[in-house]
């Protein structure tokens, strides 16, 4: 494993069977899990390449429980890691040796649908894609689509901000939450915000979304919930150069127009995805951008004209415009399959996720190409465009000696690409253990010395799913010192007031 | 460069005589900082100064003024996106990003008709004090539209929160709670804001006569539909209110309206009106009022002139409720009748404005009952310097949620050199 843990602590691992036995004791029957066979599906998350087991996994399903649970475990110094579906891509969930694996799948339950106030209350275990389901009779949906929608749970997206391909017009999931009830590590429960739309004092609820599970674990949830637009329709225009295409998601936005999504795919990427779907890809372009408009007839039509003129301004080489829904959904639908159709054209692949400010695209493409010359693996580049955010797959075969540290030396050059072009390491994966050695080429170290100050709020001790986000772990006591040298302060020259 | 040098006299409104930092850089930012914490002398961080007035009244004498950082640090159209200085004069960037025809899609609230005070005020008390307007149920507020941050902590040390693009989640986002912290966290210096494009045509669709709770459920079916409203506010029939020219439009103040915004291009808004006019026809024909005279009265809404400071109950204190959008109607018409005030609501019934009579409390006890009946919460924005001494300003959370909030605070300003006291009553000493 190149990611190093915190070391497992021999007194916790030496006194597991009593562990074991106290939360079964809050815990009773199936929701205590502690032998090798059973423990297994929890070992990994949406990142395989790294498994743990962990000490013991356990499947609260009250608050109380998860509560009482929370409250044992930061009386016995015991870390614990929380996890919703298992669905991340950056580790959020690998659990610790010598962790409690804290499992909230059993909070399944939708608590209240609102629809004067025009929020659903939930349990943090339910799918994302539940939830729109749930509202759907009434023309009602829930904005954010990761497109792990139909596994995820919607604890886990608060928990990573989880982005989709519609959040360019509708947002993240930190612009469609309004409030929660969070479990602290010291057993205590609190409830932030509600059915209004700001929280009163300062904005906890915007600082728990994308936290990664390291200030509290979540029971209940408040999402927004939005009707869904008349219509949608979707073009699809090839290019043959990509920076073209960069140039005209640029005119677009430019031009005023927020899509409902804009998607780009690179030509390994179309190719791989043609042949897994049959979308009907153009295959002799090298970019393909997938716009969608939606909103009333008029408003789409209308917007489908310009969107094509400026198209074609571009330099665009072929635009189909689809007439239905089953042709709409036939353009998404190799977009939403292309990680398993590059599955199919390569035995292992490696996810990256960065975001860079939009007018970079033809820059941070030339650069992967680059890199993969560089590094001599292939790579398929799937973007949300609209927001710059890069999904560049990494094809190797783990098989093959030294190809996953390739890749993964060859995801980390791209990162820290997208950082030198005025971008971020992550634009909706999370940090998790994938990034959080690169942190460093975003943050200064006082930069991340107030982050983990603020880590210190919620939980002193840092027992919360320590190893992921921070690469170095600073006591708290620490992090809360003055810069005193010798008794006085730094700057004892400045005059006083 | 030493602090001392900073200083300057300032007459710092009508009351006091104080010190002031004129800062010339962000290096001064983190200078002053450090002298604060080794003097145990805590700043109050202004702009303009023009939200000077909210708060709980605080126990500094010595100003920050960061009016002197007012560049555009870099405005890209095409990326949504401006980077400017935290004292840059907000009517300055509007003008600038009005100019690509951009807008901030929150709206922020111009709180200086409301104070009496001359000034809009700078980008950093816009996103200090988080007052978002009557967009907000569509766009959200100022927390959603901050993207990155530079600024001093009260540690003394310069940090960076967020980024510079529109996606972003690497680390904790911090973004979120600099945005309506009223300087108590950190002192940014510079701030990269998302902009979004203006639409290119607005309609108004106004009802008559509707009581309060008619005129929440009308809201409440607006918002329902798919017709994408992102404006929905009431004004009730007022005795006391006095006309206002800016709403001349809408006629007597005698008589309730009650308005839903559409945007977009003029084909859609139209189309769009025209539906939400068929699906609300159980409450009254619709008016219509279109572009630059609806813009007018949204702005009225946004900074709330009917209860402006040169008005009728513009001596009155001014309560900022937010609550549950559809328990608004009810909670509102109470508070107006036990109260013998006025209100105006905005966020289909969500945010509730009130100017109650003067008493010593502004009628604390009575607002809060009310707000916390239904989950919401209140902040007395306007009050006179006395008032607020002796009332929590800003709504008292439970135990837990204080204690949590608290901890957050210190972990920004563990010595509270930050405009000290401003959020909590009490906390000034």
């Amino acid at each position: 494993m190149a990611i190093m843990m915190p070391a497992p602590d021999q007194a916790v691992l030496n006194r597991r069977e009593a562990i074991v036995a106290a939360l079964r004791a809050i815990v009773p029957g199936e929701g205590v899990i502690d032998s090798p066979a059973e423990m297994l599906p929890y070992e990994s998350d949406g990142l395989m390449a790294y498994r743990q087991p962990p000490m013991v996994v356990v499947l609260p399903d009250t608050t109380e429980q998860v509560s009482q649970v929370l409250k044992y475990c930061f009386e016995q110094g015991i870390k614990v890691v929380p996890r919703g579906s298992g669905t991340s891509l950056s580790g959020g969930a690998l659990p610790l040796a010598d962790g409690v694996l804290l499992g909230l799948g059993k909070f399944k339950r939708i608590r209240d649908i609102d629809f004067d106030n025009r929020v659903v209350v939930t349990e943090p275990g339910v799918t994302n894609l539940a939830i729109s389901q749930a509202v759907a009779h009434a023309g009602y949906y829930y904005a954010p689509d990761p497109s792990s929608q139909i596994a995820c749970s919607i604890g886990g997206n608060v928990a990573e901000n989880s982005g989709g391909v519609h959040c360019l017009k509708y947002g993240m999931t930190t612009n469609n939450v309004l409030g929660c009830e969070i479990v602290l590590i010291t057993g205590e429960v609190i409830r932030i915000g509600g059915k209004s739309a700001e929280t009163s004092g300062y904005d906890l609820m915007g600082i728990i979304t994308g936290s990664e599970g390291l200030l509290g674990v979540i029971t209940e949830i408040t999402v927004r919930i939005l009707q869904k637009p008349e219509t949608a329709r979707a073009l699809m225009v090839g290019f043959a150069q990509v920076e073209a295409a960069g140039q005209c998601v640029a005119e677009i936005i430019g031009a005023g127009i927020i899509p409902g999504g804009m998607e780009m795919m690179d030509k390994p990427a179309i190719h791989a995805a043609e042949a897994f779907v049959h979308a009907g890809y153009p295959l002799d372009v090298e970019a393909l951008l997938i716009i969608e408009l939606d909103g009333p007839g008029v408003e789409v039509d209308e917007l489908i004209k310009r969107v094509e003129a400026i198209a074609l301004t571009c330099g665009s080489t072929t635009c189909q415009i689809s007439t239905s829904e089953a042709e709409r959904n036939l353009f998404w639908a190799g977009r939403k399959a292309a990680f398993p159709a590059v599955g199919r054209i390569s035995p292992d692949y490696l996810c990256m996720d960065g975001t860079i400010p939009r007018g970079k695209l033809p820059e941070a493409l030339a650069r992967i190409r680059d890199l993969s010359v560089k590094y001599d693996l292939r790579v398929a580049n799937v973007f949300h465009a609209g927001d710059g955010n890069l999904h560049p797959l990494i094809l190797y075969d783990a098989n093959k000696s030294g190809e996953m540290e390739r890749a993964e030396a060859f995801g980390a050059d791209i990162l820290r690409a997208c950082v030198e072009l005025g971008g971020v390491l992550t634009g909706e994966h999370g940090v998790g253990i994938e990034k959080r050695d690169l942190m460093g080429e975003m943050f200064s170290e006082i930069d991340l010395d107030q982050q983990q100050r603020l880590k210190c709020a919620f939980d002193a001790q840092g027992l919360l799913n320590p190893g992921k986000v921070f690469p170095t772990l600073h006591r708290c006591a620490e992090l809360g010192r003055m810069h005193v040298h010798g008794g006085k302060l730094a700057f004892p020259d400045i005059p006083r007031f | 460069m030493a602090a001392s040098s900073l200083f300057q006299t300032f007459r710092g409104f009508e009351q006091l005589i104080v010190d002031t930092l004129k800062i010339r850089d962000a290096r001064d930012v983190e200078d002053a900082v450090r002298a604060a914490i080794a003097g145990e002398q805590p700043l109050e961080i202004i702009g303009h100064g023009s939200k000077r007035l909210i708060g709980q009244p605080m126990a500094t004498n010595a100003l920050l003024d960061l009016s002197a950082l007012n560049a555009v640090t870099s405005y890209e159209p095409n990326e949504l996106i401006i980077t400017v200085q935290a004292g840059a004069p907000l009517a300055d960037v509007k003008s600038l990003i009005d100019s690509k025809n951009q807008q901030f899609a929150f709206e922020p609230v111009d709180t200086a008709p409301l104070l009496g005070t001359p000034s809009l005020g700078t980008i950093g008390g816009m996103i200090g004090a988080g007052l978002a307007g009557p967009r907000r149920i569509k766009a959200g507020g100022a927390r959603d539209h901050l993207l990155g941050a530079h600024g001093v902590s009260g540690f003394g040390e310069s940090f960076k929160a967020g980024g510079r693009v529109v996606k972003n989640v690497t680390g904790y986002d911090l973004c979120k709670l600099l945005a309506g912290s009223w300087g108590t966290l950190a002192v940014m210096t510079e701030v990269t804001l998302k902009v979004m494009p203006r639409p290119e045509s607005e309609r108004t669709l106004v009802l008559r006569g509707l009581d309060d709770a008619a005129a929440n459920r009308a809201m409440t079916a607006a918002l329902g539909s798919p017709f994408d409203v992102s404006g929905a506010a009431h004004l009730p029939n007022s005795a006391s209110r006095a006309e206002v020219s800016e709403l001349g439009d809408l006629g007597s103040t005698r008589e309730a309206v009650t308005l839903l915004r559409l945007e977009g291009i003029a084909a859609s808004a139209a189309h769009r009106a025209a539906a939400l006019g068929k699906l609300l026809a159980p409450f009254g024909a619709a008016q219509t009022i279109e572009d630059a005279a609806s813009a007018v009265i949204w702005g009225s809404i946004r900074d709330v002139l009917p209860f402006a400071a040169g008005g009728a109950v513009g001596a009155w204190p001014v309560w900022r409720i937010v609550c549950p959008p559809a328990a608004g109607g009810a909670l509102g018409e109470q508070l107006a009748r036990d109260a013998g005030g006025e209100v105006i609501y905005d966020w289909g019934g969500g945010l509730i404005w009130a100017a109650l009579p003067p008493k010593p409390d502004a009628q604390a006890a009575l607002v809060r009952r009310h707000a916390n009946a239904v989950g919401g919460h209140a902040m007395l924005l306007r009050a006179s310097d006395e008032v607020r001494r002796n009332v929590d300003v800003f709504h008292p959370q439970r135990a837990g949620v204080a204690a949590l909030s608290e901890r957050v605070r210190q972990s920004f300003d563990p010595r509270s050199v930050l405009n000290r006291g401003r959020m909590i009553r009490g906390s000034a000493a």
